[in-house]
């Protein structure tokens, strides 16, 4: 058999949450993220495969939509994508639509749709395992008659069905079915009229219903009435006298005190280990790369290169790579808390304070992405359906902590505060500070964006389900190999700058004080003294600051190469950085300047690929730069502030 | 149904924010701003509905999915004992 010449083009499509994403990763064999919430999916994802009989499809995954009448950006990619309205992509030539078959009334609506739309459509009900664990009882030959496309019944987390769904995409594709109502004469001239009119049949089918239109109403009431007649002996169900397990979870966990006490306790819990079950994993790190270092020094002569290889390369790689353990700890509990139906509970706990700030719970969601990374947080916001809320909500989330903090954060609050608890409290702390100081903000600054109408909380909470582990896994492996790459790349290359700034130029003297004083680095610091002493910090600290904002990890490589310190050890590195000592011969790092250091980690934008991706979701650099200089000036200022009144107060 | 009987159902209809919670209803119409997005998540005519909570958002349940969603816009939907 002879391959086609260009693969055939298939749009997935289908209601938030219906498994588009567990589907498109089971027929191509990608590992697009996955989550048991509204809105997980925000973009457009292509990938491929080939049907039993050989021929090549391009599928591509598109967010899901209640509708093809967009009430948000993520939406309207999905509208555009159909409509070939969308980056001069031509329109797909078949669509497979993805139906919860536990909620399939609710997901007919936009399957009616897409059939108007004149595609040749095949139907996959998902789910169809749960559905028949809930005794619903549904025939797909009967749905099939009525709509007039297949309806495959499908498992897309335990791969059933998969094999006839392929056989169904086989090309070439049957013509489409048609409209499958039919409306009064009234609107059927209207769509005989919008359609000659507009450019293409399905633009015009859109127009004639779209909101505000003379016939909206009417045309939304009649495919409803269709899909009414079309299930009624397709779909039965069962006796539904009994509460589900979600309802009951629901009565305790969205209660307003018991959610609440669970919510505080969960996050407790999640901090907390983030400290408690690194430390094994972390020694071990680092005695690997103490070993790595002592075998580099036995083979390399003493000299230049064996300092660059021992104290640039693998103390500043091992010095950010020891974390990788508490990286990986976090995504686990994200990853759980995405899979489990939980996110969109802490959404709706979550709604009563948003509001009063002026953002809806929905706004919550991309809040809590941005504590991983406020890159996924800042896309998520195409969620939401309001552009100056969304606007709002991208312009406060840098200040939700995310991953890259981490590594400040552990190693400054140990030698602030002694115990696992009590630094797990602390850094529960710390997330609480950036996350209400950044609903402060978008108080602040949503009047002034010019935010009229209060937002409309209206949100699916998905059934609690047991956390798929494959998709754990995935998660947390993506993220810690996401991890890897970047210490072995970006901070490699940081730590070898580092390194040379901190040994070069060379003094002649042979007293290692003196020769550090000659350095480029002393050299910095001695020139950025005058701004970051104000913060109590002294010229080692301000440079590792500046260093920071390349990457934010390698604030520890640069005080390691300053301080002449182990960097892989952690413990060694704590204590001389706490002996370290002011010219006047007081103690540097107290308590007051490790939390100076803290509180400008919180509010620092020091994320270049933030500020890139900010400018887009924006379209404008005016957003992005003033978003950078605004962050970076409220954290000096807030460091300031901490450190100036700490003195004022400990000095009564 | 008789006109009587239709005017009647229509006027003995509750706002979902005024339903009782526990029970099972059925909707009759949906009159307000948001009927668009309401009907396309599950809200729509004919549609039973069981409210579970009451509040500022109120939980239900439509065709077995469990929905937030607040005061204002269950306002908008207007409903009937099932």
């Amino acid at each position: 058999m002879s391959a086609p010449s260009r693969s055939a083009r298939i749009a997935l499509v289908g209601n938030p949450n219906a498994g588009k994403t567990t589907l498109f990763n089971e027929l191509t064999g990608q590992n697009q993220k996955v989550g048991n919430y509204s809105g997980s999916t925000i973009s457009r994802k292509s990938g491929s495969f080939y049907t039993p009989h050989g021929h090549q499809i391009e599928l591509i995954d598109l967010p899901g939509t209640y509708s093809l009448y967009p009430n948000s950006p993520d939406e309207q990619i999905t509208r555009d994508v159909l409509l070939g309205d969308h980056q001069n992509e031509e329109a797909p030539e078949m669509v497979l639509c993805v139906l919860d078959a536990t909620h399939l009334e609710r997901h007919l609506y936009l399957l009616i749709q897409i059939i108007d739309l004149g595609f040749p459509v095949v139907a996959a009900l998902n789910k169809t395992d749960l559905a028949e664990a809930r005794g619903l009882r549904i025939d797909p030959t009967v749905l099939s008659e009525q709509f007039g496309i297949p309806f495959v019944p499908i498992s897309a987390t335990t791969s059933r069905g998969l094999t006839t769904l392929k056989h169904s995409l086989r090309h070439p594709f049957p013509p489409p079915a048609g409209r499958a109502w039919k409306g009064t004469s009234e609107i059927e001239s209207a769509i005989a009229q919008s359609t000659e009119s507009a450019t293409t049949h399905q633009h015009g089918i859109l127009k004639v219903g779209e909101p505000g239109s003379e016939h909206e109403q009417s045309i939304q009431k009649t495919r409803f009435a269709f899909i009414h007649r079309a299930i009624s002996n397709g779909l039965k169900h069962p006796d539904q006298s009994s509460r589900r397990l979600s309802e009951h979870l629901d009565s305790h966990l969205l209660h307003p005190l018991r959610g609440w006490i669970f919510f505080v306790l969960l996050m407790l819990t999640v901090f907390w280990s983030i400290f408690e079950f690194a430390a094994l994993p972390m020694d071990f790190i680092e005695v690997q790369f103490e070993n790595l270092g002592a075998m580099v020094e036995r083979w390399i002569p003493e000299g230049d290169f064996r300092s660059l290889v021992v104290d640039g390369i693998i103390a500043g790689v091992g010095g950010v790579l020891i974390f990788l353990p508490q990286i990986m700890l976090l995504f686990f509990f994200i990853s759980i808390l995405e899979s489990s139906g939980y996110m969109a509970r802490a959404a709706f706990l979550m709604d009563g304070i948003m509001s009063k700030v002026g953002l809806s719970g929905k706004a919550f969601l991309p809040l809590l992405s941005g504590y991983a990374c406020a890159i996924p947080g800042i896309l998520a916001t195409r969620t939401i359906p309001n552009a100056k809320e969304r606007l709002a909500t991208i312009l406060i989330l840098p200040w939700t902590s995310c991953s890259a903090r981490l590594p400040v954060y552990i190693l400054m609050i140990p030698m602030m505060i002694p115990g696992a608890f009590a630094q797990g409290l602390a850094l529960l702390g710390i997330y609480v500070l950036g996350t209400v100081t950044a609903l402060l903000a978008a108080k602040i600054l949503k009047p002034r964006l010019g935010v009229a109408e209060p937002p409309q909380f209206l949100l699916e909470l998905p059934p609690y389900q047991r956390p798929q582990i494959k998709e754990v896994i995935r998660q947390v492996w993506d993220r810690a190999s996401a991890f890897i790459r970047k210490a072995g790349t970006v901070i490699l290359g940081l730590s070898v700058l580092l390194w040379f700034l901190g040994t070069y130029p060379k003094s002649t003297s042979d007293d290692p004080s003196v020769q550090q004083k000659a350095t480029f680095n002393a050299q910095i610091g001695r020139a950025i003294e005058p701004i970051v002493s104000p913060l109590g910090w002294d010229d080692k600290m301000g440079t590792a600051v500046i260093a920071s904002f390349a990457a934010r990890e390698v604030f520890r490589s640069s005080l390691a190469v300053s301080y002449a310190t182990d960097e892989e050890d952690e413990k060694a590195m704590r204590e001389t950085l706490s002996q370290a000592k002011r010219d006047d011969g007081s103690k540097l790092y107290t308590p007051l300047v490790g939390l100076s250091i803290i509180v400008f980690f919180i509010y620092a934008l020091q994320c270049l690929p933030t500020t890139v991706v900010v400018r887009r979701e924006t379209g404008s650099w005016k957003w992005a730069l003033g978003q950078l200089s605004a962050m970076t000036l409220f954290a000096y200022l807030a460091a300031l502030m901490v450190y100036q009144i700490g003195k004022l107060i400990l000095a009564i | 149904m008789p006109v009587l009987a239709t005017e009647l159902q229509v006027d003995s209809a509750l706002t979902l924010s005024q339903a009782a919670t526990g029970c099972e209803f059925q909707i009759r119409e949906l009159e307000g701003t948001n009927c668009r997005q309401l009907r396309e998540i599950g809200f729509c005519e004919e549609m039973r509905v069981r409210k579970l909570t009451n509040g500022r958002n109120m939980l239900c349940t439509i065709c077995g999915t469990q929905l937030a969603l607040s005061k204002d816009l269950a306002d908008q939907i207007r409903v009937i004992p099932a």
